[in-house]
């Protein structure tokens, strides 16, 4: 049990990662696969935040006397995961245009269905 | 001297001025791009005596490295700044006729960032401010290949899109492991420490870096996207995606295969996977009839040769593989502007449409011929002296695999001069029967973009030497390992 509560915030991590991997190779619908993409996108901040965090853990303020820098969560990974949240919204916000234009030329959201392009 | 970081800046800033400038002339936006860049190609190119001498380094925000972001601008950074800029610069005077009536402002807003996300990629010093500009980079690529939207385009970006964004899940999850192991994202100093852990928490980010940046790269079973996106984005897009786009996604691998992990003993694999990357895409281009569908196939065959060059890991190899690139670049985005110019005319993407184009288009079809000539690779344009260099690294490395793979890519080299052979006919020597059409119009801002990537493949085809030192010492920046991160992390 000492292994599950030590690493439960990566094996959360992965294991949405892995959903998201799922639903994102499966999926035939591509709203499906845009919600699949979101998934997989938290999966891999909660893994960036899981690196850097701390049990117990307190901000770095460097400034306030009696904190121990040995007990402070490391924050350069939560400035990663703000900057790859912003890049995914942006992904995603293009995705779902994507879609809209995919369902306007299309009539249908099924990737099976829209392959007029191949090799 | 001017300071790297406004390779960066000024493309960056104009882009979202444009939105502003927009409401002072419509016209004045077309301009903007080719301003930019024209200022980056200048002052790039007087970088660049001084970064063949030392590298030239910049802590952004004045922290010092491995705290801050840090951009390092060395031989193979500045070589690519100076590739990103002129094909920018050239590529964007194509644009001074507008591509669709519609949102001009948007497609010069996207173009230049993509292209300043590409020029940051190559300069970055740090490994989570590439993945920003890649990002950048791949999201503005993303949008471009929609821009005309009809369907054949949507489509295309969805798959990108997919494929994309996937890859770059893939590269951020890396990013996490390595920080976990070594507490830093500076590439230097992670590279100066890779060799203190255990080799199997080395390999697992590096085989996700080199997935998720290989499908930028267009590496062989990650490269689906390419041939629709390549075919049905805007001619202009297609010269900048095949020419810049997948370039820097190998830079982002060499970058990791060399400076990052240092892995230089199982270069087979990447031989292998070189080779195979190449017969797949020229197999694939020699059955196509649609022309830029031919063009995107040929640029995946190239890639694989380029992966073939760099991973025979000598300085000759390397420098051959650089110098290969350049002439790709050059010659692709030649082909794409000559096509595009075609098609636009006749309204057709197929090879058979273009009957008689040798009187019709006589410049056009000139541009698109040397072009062609030059990705073969006969003297004396550039692809010559490019692939006689990968030739002869590969026989001076003498392995036997090298040896028996250098055959199938003689026999690839044949494959790709059918196929451009092909079109050099149609457009020269088939429909004679056909009325005699008058001449196409004669538009400035076509021409001049074709007339100078013309004259700088033959130029640098006739005088190789012009730029065999700044390759010489890209090649060394790869290889000397030990001197790169002392240069940064004292």
């Amino acid at each position: 049990m000492n292994f599950l509560s030590e690493y439960t915030y990566y094996i959360g991590a992965f294991s949405l990662i892995i959903i998201g991997l799922y639903i994102i190779l499966v999926k035939k619908n591509l709203m499906k696969v845009i919600i699949g993409f979101s998934i997989f996108d938290t999966g891999i901040y909660l893994f960036l935040i899981a690196v850097g965090y701390l049990r117990e853990g307190t901000a770095p303020v460097f400034s306030k006397p009696g904190l121990d820098a040995g007990k402070m969560v490391d924050p350069v990974p939560q400035a990663l995961v703000l900057t790859a949240i912003v890049i995914g919204v942006a992904v995603l916000a293009l995705a779902v245009i994507l879609a809209i234009k995919i369902y306007a030329h299309y009539g249908t959201l099924n990737l099976r269905k829209i392959k007029e392009q191949r090799w | 001297m001017v300071n790297p970081v406004l390779f960066i800046v000024v493309p960056l800033g104009l882009a979202f001025a444009i939105p502003l400038l927009k409401y002072i002339s419509k016209k004045i936006i077309r301009f903007v791009p080719a301003l930019a860049f024209l200022f980056n190609l200048i002052f790039a190119l007087r970088l660049i005596p001084v970064v063949m001498d030392h590298q030239v380094h910049v802590q952004i925000g004045g922290f010092i490295p491995p705290l801050g972001i840090n951009l390092v601008a060395g031989p193979v950074g500045m070589l690519f700044v100076v590739l990103i800029a002129l094909v920018g610069f050239l590529v964007s005077i194509y644009a001074f006729h507008p591509i669709k009536e519609k949102d001009e402002d948007r497609y010069h807003i996207l173009y230049m960032l993509q292209l300043t996300g590409a020029t940051g990629v190559v300069l970055t010093g740090d490994i989570f401010n590439l993945f920003v500009f890649f990002e950048i980079l791949c999201l503005a690529s993303y949008s471009l290949v929609a821009y005309l939207g009809n369907r054949a385009g949507i489509e295309s970006a969805v798959k990108y899109l997919i494929q994309g964004s996937l890859g770059s899940g893939l590269i951020l999850i890396g990013i996490g492991l390595l920080y976990g192991q070594f507490g830093t994202l500076n590439m230097a100093d992670i590279a100066g420490r890779i060799h203190s852990v255990q080799s199997i928490s080395v390999y697992v980010p590096l085989v996700l870096f080199i997935t998720g940046f290989g499908v930028e790269a267009a590496l062989f079973p990650l490269n689906a996207w390419l041939p629709d996106a390549h075919s049905s984005a805007p001619s202009t897009i297609s010269a900048v995606l095949s020419g810049i786009a997948i370039e820097v996604g190998l830079y982002a691998v060499l970058r990791v295969v060399f400076t990052l992990f240092g892995i230089t003993h199982m270069m087979g694999l990447f031989l292998l996977l070189g080779v195979l990357t190449l017969l797949i895409g020229e197999l694939c281009a020699f059955s196509q009839d649609n022309i830029k569908r031919m063009l995107a196939f040929s640029s995946i065959g190239q890639i694989g040769l380029l992966v073939f060059a760099f991973s025979l890991a000598s300085t000759l190899g390397i420098a051959g593989g650089f110098f290969q690139l350049i002439s790709h670049t050059l010659g692709k985005a030649l082909l794409f502007l000559a096509a595009g110019y075609m098609i636009a005319h006749t309204g057709s993407m197929e090879i058979a449409s273009f009957q008689g184009m040798g009187k019709r288009m006589p410049f056009t079809s000139l541009a698109f011929t040397i072009g062609a000539f030059s990705m073969v690779g006969l003297p004396p344009f550039m692809g010559f002296p490019g692939k006689f260099m990968i030739l002869k690294a590969a026989l001076h490395d003498g392995q036997m695999l090298t040896l028996i793979l250098l055959v199938f890519i003689l026999i690839a080299t044949v494959i790709e001069g059918a196929y451009f052979f092909r079109v050099v006919q149609v457009l020269y020597f088939a429909g004679e029967d056909l009325p005699d059409r008058e001449r196409a119009p004669v538009a400035f801002s076509r021409f001049v973009p074709m007339f100078l990537f013309t004259g700088l493949i033959i130029v640098l085809g006739i005088y190789p030497s012009l730029i065999t030192d700044l390759l010489d010492a890209s090649a060394l920046e790869l290889l000397d390992r030990p001197d790169f991160i002392k240069s940064i992390i004292p």
